[in-house]
This record gives structure tokens, C-alpha cells and sequence, in this order.
């Protein structure tokens, strides 16, 4: 791997000036959560930053104390520091109690090793896992002009929302985020914004190089999850290849407010089949104000897919995610 | 003599040092081992072998002292880097290495234009017979340490030697390799048709050892009168994939010269192979090369011999006069090394409507990639009875990675394909597919005769065991809702052929302990342990009063390494002639006193006169499949293995249970996937080959039925190879039973299942 520099921040002020100061002096920064995927993308000579070179500094943003945190709002809602390790989203009591589906998402990440280490940050601004981006090609997402899945080995990629590039957005946190209506704390040269779940991440149509709208010089400070209405549930369903270890081929975070046995309103968030955390809106109104039976949650399912556009080899990925919807919604309709 | 170091102090059975005469039994063993048994179902238990101790370097290991070749540093000491080729098939133009030289630390760079001439001949092999030096110095294919054209992605194209890490990695890419592309070709069909780009002048078909493109396989009996004898006939397309060996520790060698003598540190699971072939290929005699692995992080076969990784390391030392370690990455070593090789099988089988199989045809494929490391043959139908056969296998050459031998290298992906069509046969016949198999599974003749046969108390044992009768289900799909389960058998008979190997036993009067020196190394079964139980046995001493040394050519006599399930076997054996030979020293001069040595030692080369001699096996499987998810779930699996005496049974079960999961992970994901568009393979490493993990792991039941043949030693048989053979069988031949659609591409994945289901 290139030798780099390692500079550690202590304040996220402090960080987004060590960046601005090295990138005056002509160097390409990243800057490092936790550093479990940053590290192999360095390692393997893919660019963190699309046109970007390999980094000559990482800004260590472990040092800082604040954004570690998670903490129930005083509205009932909560606030989960860019530093927080995926296990202790995984293990917050506050999480695990009113926003379920975030806990859940959190644990099924990677392997125990990799949440113990990795960010809440990181996980979110992870580059693309595409095996032609992960294996040096010069696709969109390391800066070039192609995408090349689309005529390609395109088994794991994107059946909604596709092209110019076909990735799918390799975060799991990020459907259960969306589905809870998250915002997104971002800090920069410029100083803070604000940023909504679905306005943070980018479709390929507007932007293929990038997944969110970080820019080169921005942190991500944290996520605020807003106060859940009385009666809401909420889980997360991830489908993969083997049991641990991967990312998903197609996974569902269903967040639902019920009243008794009635769902009032749902929310469905589909992840591991398109660029961007996926929304289904026209299966969420299906709920809303119903009982939920079988047979609605085999018509959610149905009309979750019915925007699908599969490429040639991941057809496989339309009755996956049919199944998974339906049994999700299901399951959390019957959960006591 | 000191210590009472024979008998003294062991609890069971102390033995005088008197017992040890020339002639008196002290234990089964011991009796005339020429004449053949037939299965005994309950063997006596002997003192020392057979009862599960844990490993002599368990300690050591999981404490993380036991120094791996990685670990290995020297002062002053040299890494190295590779450059390997990015295309699947190219001529090298040019090779400008001027940036590289000036990146400071740079020691040495050494390429196909430094060192044109240096053949790496375990890399290529006129009819991959891997211990053979006339095919390797006959191969028209020869193979170099650095070749031009290259002919596959991850081919070596140069190495850096420098200061540290940082510098060698960096200067290797600052060299710039000037290629003209070469039309290349990945798929074994299209390689053979006409018009293909040609990977040698001599076509794609691998050479045999007369350098001949000729088939594997033969005829047997009358294949055409079979056929016409048959009331039925079914036939059908397989495709096995590539399956990496991938084992932990990726390669990497330390080189050091003193004077005209080599010594490499590298992971070999054969140190003697290894000298062998690195001398032959440096121009070096065997003696001046040392070749030491004391630990290794597995090898299953990847780390046979030597590798060319040895040859670069050796000629960067050579060229710098300083040890040099070479390192790998991951997707370095899972590209450039090897693994299964991938086939595509049409199979044919006529059968009567009873239920006998009368004609089985095969025309196959083994992809091998651009060289025959190793022999591409397939094994599986030798199983069957049928005396009326005809297989064509051609070993063919790709632009993919190389293919070589993994733990059972002709086997499972040669048993997948003819089980899974057997058990078609099977249903369309109505019959059980235990039932089926006893009435067409090869038994012993007149004409071959086995050492012994116990197949089907196997089977039997298997199917009481996994409660077949009631877990199978004679309508295959038939469970109603998303969650179908199924069950699958199938069986497996292998080699545990007997052979030469070495030994040497020491006793010292001064310290009153006995060293056993065997050229094992230690790739993952305990091969350093089962020598000391055997060594401990047949002495009658205890465990602990036995040292070993392994792992050096200097120290070690000769073993024929650690592939094809022979180290216990035939080391084993030797092990146990070598303390027959000490009992007798000590009957005829006494035990030695202070000041004293005995050395014994033997050389064996036993024979089974004309007789087979096979391990045997049956694996049940129950899986769930989720139609809907197309997610597959092991829910029980029975593994029945008769391997003659289990001398350890810890490592035992622990070798059945790791074969059995690598063999579900073949089954259901593993696979290395090419872009066809350019050649560029997609999924090399851990993340993207989808290894099971723990959590995918299902419990997996082992029993032995323990016999002694009278081979071997203390009648042991093949267990490390055994397990993997017929599992991705039993898992596919339960998948059918479970949804009725019959999967017959590995790995089973779940998009195919949704494809075959939708
Ligand atoms: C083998 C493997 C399997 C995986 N499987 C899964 C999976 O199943 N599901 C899943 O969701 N994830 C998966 N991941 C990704 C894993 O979740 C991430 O590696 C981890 O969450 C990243 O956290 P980190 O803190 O280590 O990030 P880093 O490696 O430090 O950074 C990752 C990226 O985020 C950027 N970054 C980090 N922090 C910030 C910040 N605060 N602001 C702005 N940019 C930032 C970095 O520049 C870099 O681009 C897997 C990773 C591996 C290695």
C-alpha cells in the first residue's frame, strides 16, 4: 500500500481545517471513521474520492470525543454521533427500544470484528462494493465514464433506479435511516447544514461519481432520528449470500405505526437493489389504514416490484425482494 | 539408562523395557500384517493411538508463538513485491524498469528479460503427473518462472526487491510493461472449437505424457452393447466451478544463501518434492537446497511442492547476496496460485427398468487454464459397477487462472455430476437411492480385489443414524407452503494406497528420550502429532516421552509430503517399522546407557500384492430450501467414513467435518467469475468467492466404522481427503428431493434457485 500520513483530529472543527490545510499544500485527503473499508480501498489503489488520487493524508476523525455519542432527544427522538460504532448502535437501549430497525440493521453489518470498529459515518459514506469499482476498473465511481455492469456480470447490481451506473448502495444502515425519516448533520469549510435522509443520497442521473452529497471537504457530524409517532414498530430484513460477511442482495427496513391491529401508516425502504436507499411509496399506501392480512402483504410485495427494471443476470433479485417485503410486513404486522 | 523413558511412568499398560524383544506382540499391530481382515465392526482398543489427544503444538499455535514463514525475519533483510499481468493473454514488448531502479530503497528487480530461462517445472506437466521429473523435462509446455507471452490475470510479469514493503510495492509500480494484447479465451468449449485463440502451438488440449493431446478416460467392457441393452436412457449436462483451495495463509517465502547452498523458508505441504523441484529448476543438486516449514496456515493442496514463488525469492537473494522475503496479497495468492478445476460434463446412463445400470458415457471438460499443473481427470464414475463404460475427459487450457489439485483433485467435481444423474436414475426407476446404490455400487471381484470392503455397512449405519427412511421423500417437492425439506445420500469409495516413505528413530541414554525425525510438515490434520502416537504406540511408551522434529530437509529423511492422504499412511508406516527396528536394537545390545545412542530407522515400501485398497463413505444430507427466498438450509447431516484405524480421533472427525463443509461450500457458493468481455475475474478473495462462514455452518455428525485391514499403520486409512468427496452430492441430490428440480451447476446459488423456480 502507499506509505501516508495519519493525522489525527481532535474536534471536527479541527479536522475539516487539517483537510483544507493539506489540500492547500496539494496533497488528496480522506478522511478515516474507523478506516475498515478506507484501509482496503488504499491497500487496493482504488480511489476513496472519484478523480481523486490515492490519498497522501488521512484526517483520523476516532479521536474525537462528541460525535461518538448516541442520545435520546429531549422530544423522544435520537442522536447517533458519526463516531459511533456500528455494535453500539447495534446495543443502545434507546435504538433497540423506539427505532428497532436501526438496531437491527447495525447487527447485521459485516462481521463483529468490522462493527467494532467501524462507523455509523463510514458505514453511511462507504463507497459502492461493485466488484468491477472494487477491482480497479475505471468505472464512474472511481472518477472515470463507464459503467461496466451494465453489459457485464451484473448478478449483484441495481433493478430499480439504474444507470448511468447500476451499483447498489452497500449500506444497511441507510434504508433504516430513510425509513425513520433521519436528517443528516454535515460539517465543512463552509460551516454546518442540515441534509433529509432522502436528499443526502444521490441517484446515479444526477450525480453517477458520487453516492451522497458529500462534498471533497465535508464530514459527516451525525444523524438526528426524529420522535417515532405512538404505536410505531419497525424492523429490518436482510437477504445475503451467506449468513455473515457480505452486503445485502436485497433487504427491507418496514417501519409501521400501528393501532391495534391496523396499520395507520407504513414506511418501506428497500436496500441492496438500487443506487440509493429505495423507497415504495405506492406499497406504503397500500397499508395505510388496513388490517394487515396475507393477502395484503403478499399485494404489498407484489406492488413493491413493480417498478423493477432487472439487467440480464439478476432477474433472481425481483422475486427476492417480492418475498422479502412480503414477509417482512407480515412479520412485524403479527409481532405482539 | 535414565528415565525410564519406555513404560516407565505410563499409567496404562506400563511396558518393561524386556517386552520390547524381538518378536513379542505388544500390541495388535505387531502381528503379521500381510494378511488381509475383513471388516472387523469392533476393533480392540490399543494403548496409546485412538483415544483423542489434542494437538503437540496446540500451544503453541493458539498462542501465537509458533513462528509462520510470514513471521520469519532476518537482519537486513530484503522484501519483495510481484507485478502480475492485468491481461488475460499477452506478449511482453518491452519492460522499462528506469523509475523503479530510482525510487530509493530499490534493491533488485528480476523479469522475464533478466532471467528469461528459469523453468518453474511443477508448474507445467506433460500429463500433470506431479512426481514424475521425465514429464516435466519432456513437456512441450514448459512453464518459467517468469513468462512471455503471459497467460493469465495475476501471471507474474516481475518482483522488486527493496527495504521495506513500502518501496517494493511502490517500485513495482513504477515499472512500465509494454503488452500486446492477445485474443484470449476462458470458456472450455470455446477453447476447442475452431478458430480459438491458441494458448500453445500445440492447440488447447492438455498434453499427455507423451505429449499427445489425447483425452483421459478410456473404454471399458461394451459401451454400444450397453446402451442397446438398456430399457432407458437418461443424459444430461453438469458444470462444476472453480473452487480456490483458499487456505489462510497466503504463500510467501524467505530465501537466504550461504554460499552455493539455498535455504528457503516457504509453506510446502512436501519439503522433500519441494528441494526437489526448486534444485532441478535452479540448476542446484538436492542437497544444496534446504527447504524448512515448521507451521502453516493450510494448504489443501495449493501448497504442494514448490511454487515460483520459491524460485523468485531464491534468484532476488542470489542477485542482491541478502535473504529476501517475498510477500503476497490475497488476491495475489488466490489468482496466482491454484485451485479446483472447473468441468462441464454431458453424462449418459442406460439402465433397466429393475434398476441396473448397464452403459455409462461421459464426454467432459476440465478447464486447467493455461497450464497442466496437474492431471485434470475425474474421478466418480469408477464407483459404479457397470462394467460397460466409455469417458472422454479433455484436460483443456484457458486464459483463466491455473487449475491444480485440491483436497481430492479429481473427485468432487467429478462425483457431483454422475450421483446427481444416478439419483435421476434412481426416482425414474422408483427406487430408494440407498436401494439403488447397494444394487450398483462396485463391489470387489474376482478380478480386483480390495484389502477390504465395508461400503455398505457404512451405508447402512448412515441411513439408521440420519433416520433416512423417514426424512426422505419418494415424491421429490411434495411439502406444501415456502419451507420444502429434502434429503440426499450419496456414497464414495477412495484410495489409501500404501508406498515408500521414511523414518528415523533416536534414542539418547543421556537423556533418556527418543527424537523421531519425519519430513511432515504440519498443513492442518496434526501429521506431527499422529507421528508421535504411532512412534508412542508401537515403543510402548508415552506420548510425551517422544520428541519430533519435522519440517527440515537437513533434519528430516524423506516423506512424500502432505497430499493425497498419504503421510499417515505411508510415513506412518515407516514410523512404525523405524520403532520395530529400535525394540529390536534394544532386545540385542539392551537399552543404551549415559553416553549412548541408538538409531534406528526404516525405509519401507510395502505392497497390497495386487489388492485395492479404498477408504469408504456415506453422506446423508436434509436441507430446507425456502422457495420463495431461494435460500437453502443444511438442517442435519450424517457423515459415515470407514478409514481403516482412527489413531486420533479429535483431528479425525475435525478432518470428515472440515472436508464435509468445504464440499457444501463447493455445493452451494463458491466460484470465480469472469468478465467475458475482457478476461478479468471478478470474485478472487474471501468477500467475493462467498466461502461459508461460521454462522452457515451446520452441525455435522461424524461416526467411523473402524476397521484394520492389516496395511498401514495399525490398519489406518485415508481421512484428511475422505469427507469432501460426495458432500456437494448429497447436498444437491437433497436440494432435488426437496423442491423436484433438479440443480446441475454448482455452486447452487440462490438466484439459480429462484431462476429454476420461477
Ligand atoms: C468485508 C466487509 C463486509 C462488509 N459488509 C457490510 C454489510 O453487510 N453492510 C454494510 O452496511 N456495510 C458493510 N461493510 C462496510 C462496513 O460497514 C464499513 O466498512 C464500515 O461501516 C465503515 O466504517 P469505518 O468507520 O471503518 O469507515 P472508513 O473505512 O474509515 O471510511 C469509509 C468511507 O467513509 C468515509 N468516511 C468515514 N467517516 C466519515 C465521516 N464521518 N464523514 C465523511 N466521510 C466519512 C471515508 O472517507 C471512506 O470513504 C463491509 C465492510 C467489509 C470490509
Amino acid at each position: 500500500m502507499k506509505a501516508f500520513k495519519n493525522w489525527n483530529a481532535r474536534s471536527i472543527a479541527m479536522a475539516v481545517d487539517l483537510a483544507r490545510q493539506a489540500r492547500a499544500d496539494g496533497q488528496s485527503v480522506s478522511f478515516a471513521g474507523g478506516g475498515t473499508d478506507l484501509l482496503q480501498l488504499v491497500k487496493d489503489h482504488i480511489p476513496n474520492r472519484p478523480g481523486q488520487g490515492e490519498p497522501d493524508v488521512l484526517v483520523s476523525l476516532k479521536g474525537i470525543d462528541g460525535p461518538s455519542r448516541i442520545e435520546m432527544t429531549t422530544g423522544g427522538g435520537v442522536t447517533i454521533g458519526a463516531l459511533a460504532t456500528l455494535t453500539a448502535v447495534s446495543e443502545s437501549l434507546v435504538v433497540r427500544d423506539r427505532f428497532n430497525a436501526i438496531a437491527e440493521a447495525a447487527a447485521v453489518v459485516a462481521t463483529p470484528q468490522i462493527r467494532n470498529v467501524g462507523t455509523v459515518g463510514g458505514n453511511l459514506a462507504q463507497r459502492p462494493w461493485c466488484w468491477y469499482f472494487r477491482n480497479g476498473f475505471p468505472c464512474y465511481k472511481a472518477g472515470g465514464d463507464r459503467c461496466f455492469s451494465a453489459g457485464g456480470e451484473n448478478q449483484l447490481h441495481a433493478i430499480f433506479g439504474g444507470g448511468p451506473s447500476y451499483i447498489v448502495h452497500p449500506s444497511d444502515l441507510a434504508p433504516a435511516l430513510v425509513a425513520f425519516g433521519a436528517t443528516f448533520r454535515i460539517a465543512g469549510s463552509g460551516g454546518e447544514r442540515t441534509v433529509s435522509a432522502p436528499d443526502f443520497f444521490v441517484p446515479p442521473r444526477t450525480d453517477a461519481q458520487h453516492e451522497n452529497v458529500l462534498a471533497d471537504d465535508e464530514v459527516l457530524v451525525g444523524v438526528d432520528v426524529p420522535a417515532p409517532a405512538a404505536g410505531t414498530r419497525s424492523t429490518y430484513h436482510k437477504i445475503m449470500d451467506r449468513e455473515a460477511w457480505t452486503h445485502a442482495l436485497s433487504s427491507a427496513a418496514v417501519v409501521m405505526q400501528m393501532d391495534g391491529d391496523v396499520c395507520r401508516r407504513a414506511s418501506i425502504v428497500l436496500g441492496g437493489v438500487a443506487p440509493i436507499p429505495w423507497r415504495v411509496p405506492e406499497a406504503e399506501a397500500l397499508l395505510a389504514g388496513q388490517r394487515v392480512t396475507p393477502e395484503l402483504a403478499r399485494r404489498v410485495g407484489e406492488v413493491a416490484v413493480t417498478g423493477a427494471r432487472p439487467l440480464a443476470k439478476n432477474a433472481y433479485k425481483v422475486p427476492l425482494t417480492r418475498g422479502v417485503v412480503e414477509r417482512t410486513v407480515l412479520a412485524l404486522a403479527s409481532r405482539a | 539408562m535414565s528415565a525410564s523413558w519406555v513404560g516407565g511412568g505410563v499409567p496404562t499398560s506400563p511396558l518393561s523395557t524386556s517386552s520390547l524383544g524381538v518378536g513379542t506382540p505388544t500390541s495388535p499391530s505387531a502381528a503379521p500384517r500381510q494378511t488381509p481382515s475383513q471388516s472387523v465392526p469392533q476393533l480392540a482398543p490399543m494403548r496409546t493411538v485412538g483415544h483423542g489427544v489434542p494437538r503437540i503444538d496446540a500451544v503453541e499455535r493458539v498462542t501465537g508463538q509458533a513462528g509462520y514463514t510470514r513471521d520469519l525475519r532476518r537482519e537486513g533483510m530484503l522484501f519483495a513485491r510481484l507485478l502480475t499481468s492485468p491481461h488475460p493473454h499477452a506478449r511482453i514488448v518491452s519492460i522499462d524498469t528506469s523509475r523503479a531502479v530510482a525510487l530509493p530503497g530499490v534493491r533488485a528487480i528480476v523479469s522475464h528479460f533478466t532471467h528469461p530461462d528459469i523453468v518453474y517445472s511443477s508448474g507445467s506437466i506433460a500429463g500433470g503427473a506431479q512426481y514424475n521429473d521425465t514429464a516435466k523435462d519432456n513437456t512441450l509446455h514448459k512453464r518459467y518462472m517468469f513468462g512471455n507471452p503471459v497467460r493469465y490475470v495475476g501471471e507474474p510479469v516481475a518482483a522488486v526487491a527493496a527495504v521495506d514493503r513500502h518501496a517494493a510495492e511502490e517500485a513495482a509500480r513504477l515499472i512500465t510493461v509494454e503488452y500486446e494484447e492477445l485474443p484470449f479465451v476462458l470458456d472450455v468449449e470455446e477453447a476447442l472449437a475452431p478458430g480459438a485463440p491458441q494458448i500453445w502451438p500445440e492447440g488447447n488440449i492438455g498434453l499427455n505424457g507423451q505429449n499427445q493431446p489425447r483425452p483421459l478416460g478410456g473404454r471399458q467392457g461394451d459401451p454400444e452393447a450397453g446402451f442397446a441393452a438398456a430399457h432407458r436412457i437418461l443424459e444430461g449436462r453438469y458444470t462444476t466451478s472453480f473452487a480456490q483451495d483458499a487456505q489462510l495463509e497466503p504463500r510467501s517465502v524467505l530465501a537466504e544463501w550461504e554460499g552455493d547452498k539455498l535455504i528457503l523458508h516457504t509453506p510446502t505441504q512436501g519439503i522433500s518434492n519441494c528441494r526437489h523441484d526448486n534444485a532441478r529448476d535452479l540448476g542446484l543438486e538436492d542437497h544444496q537446497v534446504q527447504v524448512i516449514c515448521h507451521y502453516m496456515g493450510g494448504g489443501f493442496g495449493d501448497k504442494n511442492g514448490s511454487y515460483y514463488h520459491d524460485l523468485i525469492a531464491a534468484t532476488l537473494a542470489r542477485e542482491t547476496s541478502t535473504p529476501v522475503k517475498l510477500e503476497v496479497t490475497r488476491k495475489e495468492d488466490w489468482l496466482g496460485t491454484h485451485g479446483r478445476w472447473h468441468t462441464t460434463q454431458d453424462l449418459r446412463v442406460g439402465f433397466t427398468n429393475d434398476g441396473v445400470v448397464t452403459a455409462i458415457q461421459q464426454r467432459a471438460y476440465s478447464g486447467m487454464g493455461p497450464f497442466l499443473r496437474r492431471s485434470g481427470g475425474l474421478s466418480g464414475i469408477d464407483a459404479y459397477a457397470c462394467p460397460n463404460v466409455d469417458r472422454q475427459i479433455y484436460p483443456v487450457h484457458t486464459n483463466r487462472t491455473v487449475s491444480g489439485n485440491m483436497r481430492a483433485p479429481s473427485e468432487p467435481q467429478g462425483f457431483f455430476p454422475i450421483q446427481s444423474l444416478m439419483d435421476d436414475v434412481a426416482y425414474a426407476v422408483g427406487m430408494d437411492p440407498v436401494d439403488f446404490a447397494l444394487r450398483n455400487m462396485r463391489r470387489p471381484t474376482e478380478q480386483v480385489r480390495f484389502t477390504n470392503y465395508s461400503l455398505e455397512e457404512c451405508i447402512a449405519r448412515g441411513a439408521e443414524l440420519f433416520d433416512w427412511r423417514n426424512r426422505w421423500r419418494p415424491t421429490p417437492g411434495a411439502d406444501a407452503g415456502p419451507i420444502k425439506r429434502g434429503a440426499g445420500f450419496a456414497f464414495m469409495m477412495f484410495r489409501s494406497g500404501v508406498g515408500p516413505s521414511s523414518a528415523i528413530l533416536r534414542l539418547d541414554g543421556t537423556t533418556g528420550r527418543c527424537t523421531l525425525f519425519v519430513g511432515v510438515t504440519d498443513i492442518g490434520p496434526g501429521a506431527k502429532t499422529t507421528m508421535a502416537l504411532i512412534a508412542a504406540e508401537e515403543l510402548g511408551a508415552s506420548l510425551d516421552q517422544v520428541d519430533v522434529v519435522w519440517g527440515d530437509t537437513d533434519r528430516c529423511p524423506y516423506s512424500v509430503g502432505e497430499s493425497g492422504s498419504r503421510t499417515t499412511i505411508m510415513t506412518g508406516y515407516a514410523v512404525v517399522e523405524a520403532a520395530r527396528d529400535l525394540k529390536r536394537q534394544i532386545a540385542e545390545r539392551g537399552t543404551p546407557g549415559t553416553s549412548e545412542v541408538l538409531i534406528a530407522s526404516a525405509t519401507p515400501n510395502p505392497s497390497t500384492q495386487g489388492r485395492q485398497r479404498l477408504c469408504f463413505g456415506a453422506h446423508f444430507c436434509e436441507v430446507e430450501v425456502d422457495v420463495q427466498l431461494g435460500h437453502v438450509r443444511v438442517t442435519k447431516f450424517v457423515a459415515v467414513h470407514e478409514s481403516g484405524r482412527i489413531l486420533n480421533p479429535l483431528p479425525a472427525r475435525d478432518q470428515i467435518r472440515g472436508a464435509v463443509l468445504q464440499g457444501i461450500s463447493m455445493a452451494l457458493k463458491e466460484d470465480l467469475l469472469y468478465d467475458a468481455r475482457n478476461g478479468q475475474p471478478l470474485t478472487a478473495g474471501y468477500y467475493g468467492a462467498r466461502h461459508l462462514t461460521h454462522l452457515d455452518a451446520p452441525q455435522i455428525e461424524v461416526e467411523f466404522i473402524e476397521t484394520d485391514d492389516g496395511f498401514g499403520p495399525f490398519g489406518a486409512k485415508t481421512v484428511g481427503e475422505a469427507g469432501i468427496i460426495h458432500s456437494p452430492t448429497a447436498v444437491g441430490n437433497a436440494i432435488y428431493n426437496a423442491i423436484g428440480r433438479r440443480m446441475k451447476d454448482l455452486p447452487i446459488t440462490r438466484a439459480r434457485i429462484l431462476e429454476a423456480l420461477a
